[in-house]
């Protein structure tokens, strides 16, 4: 009796999930283009703008996917104020489970395998957010990027590199 | 008796087996969550904002040497659907004479050459400003960067290809 109840539990939860997303795929979409309206509206008041107080790209790297077929850009911000911030822009990925984005400290390309090795070190950034589409990720204060200098999707349960990003500088 | 047995003996163990099942799927579906290959999670976040209201990259790429030492990052900015221009960031190569900084296109096999052996077809970006240093072209109207997707510090005189940037969406 349990197990039917779980069973349709899981099937429940499997047809829902399947419901529901492709109408929250619709709902985002619909806020992405009111806010991109947003920024044309922003660009065309603020052309005139001192260029001064604006974000810096300070570094930035192209996506390839190893375990999993992964493209995209990685940019790092330094805001006016000071904070860098880790921007993903025409990315995808495949979808998984507990997926993290990560900075690594890898010297040299071969230490960037499919799999990580567990002396080495990162920095966590996040859960990635979606796979698909533009998103941003603070890094934390302190951390230096002369060091951590390869972006990784990173699924912690079976310590997969789905993809990653070597940063150069801008 | 004994058939009989044996009869009820197996449908128990396949009971205990299903049971013993449920458990083993519900952790599978856990650790592996099959349904996130079908859904996809989209995200659109805005650039950073105060960055979003200047002259945006839409392709960049890092210089390499042929003829002479070259090194840099050139990176094209749109400013406006008809104003784009090429930026040169920690640029340097070797001064000459008659050097120009030309668009190519991306399958232009001169590309590989030092010395180009015919008539190359370029776009015209200007007389190379300094062989060192921060500096900006202005592509002409029309100038067609999904077809020239390559950059290129070339000599005229003597058809030299000095250090050339492959252009890749940024």
């Amino acid at each position: 009796m349990i197990g039917t109840a779980k069973m349709g539990f899981v099937v429940g939860l499997l047809a829902a999930g399947i419901a529901a997303g492709p109408a929250m795929a619709q709902d985002s979409m619909k806020q992405d283009s009111m806010k991109q309206d947003d920024m044309k509206h922003d660009n065309m008041k603020h052309d005139e703008m001192m260029h001064e107080e604006s974000a810096k790209r300070l570094f930035t790297g192209k996506f390839s996917g190893k375990v999993h077929k992964t493209e995209g850009r990685a940019t790092v911000y330094q805001q006016a104020d000071g904070k860098l911030l880790l921007r993903l822009t025409g990315f995808k990925t495949s979808n998984g489970p507990d997926v993290h984005v990560v900075l690594l400290a890898i010297k040299d390309r071969s230490e960037n395998a499919d799999s990580l090795k567990s002396n080495t070190e990162r920095v966590e950034l996040g859960k990635l957010k979606g796979n698909e589409g533009d998103q941003n990720y603070e890094i934390p204060a302190g951390t230096d990027l002369s060091k951590f200098t390869t972006v990784s999707i990173y699924c912690e349960r079976f310590n997969a590199n789905f993809g990653a990003a070597p940063l150069e500088k801008f | 008796m004994k058939n009989a047995n044996g009869k009820s003996l197996s449908a128990k163990t396949k009971l205990t087996l299903a049971a013993a099942a449920i458990p083993v799927l519900l952790g599978g579906w856990w650790a592996f969550r099959p349904e996130k290959l079908f859904i996809n999670q989209q995200v659109s976040e805005p650039a950073p904002a105060s960055a979003s209201r200047e002259a945006q990259p839409s392709y960049t790429g890092k210089l390499e040497s042929r003829e002479h030492p070259t090194s840099g990052r050139a990176t094209i900015y749109k400013e406006s659907s008809r104003k784009q221009y090429l930026r040169l960031t920690d640029f340097a190569t070797s001064n000459g004479p008659d050097v120009h900084v030309v668009l190519l296109k991306a399958e232009e096999p001169a590309m590989l050459k030092n010395i180009v052996p015919g008539n190359l077809e370029y776009v015209e970006l200007g007389s190379l400003k300094g062989n060192q240093g921060d500096q900006n072209y202005d592509l002409p109207a029309g100038a067609d960067v999904e077809k020239y997707q390559a950059v290129a510090i070339y000599c005229e005189r003597f058809h030299a290809i000095f250090g050339v940037a492959r252009l890749e969406k940024f």
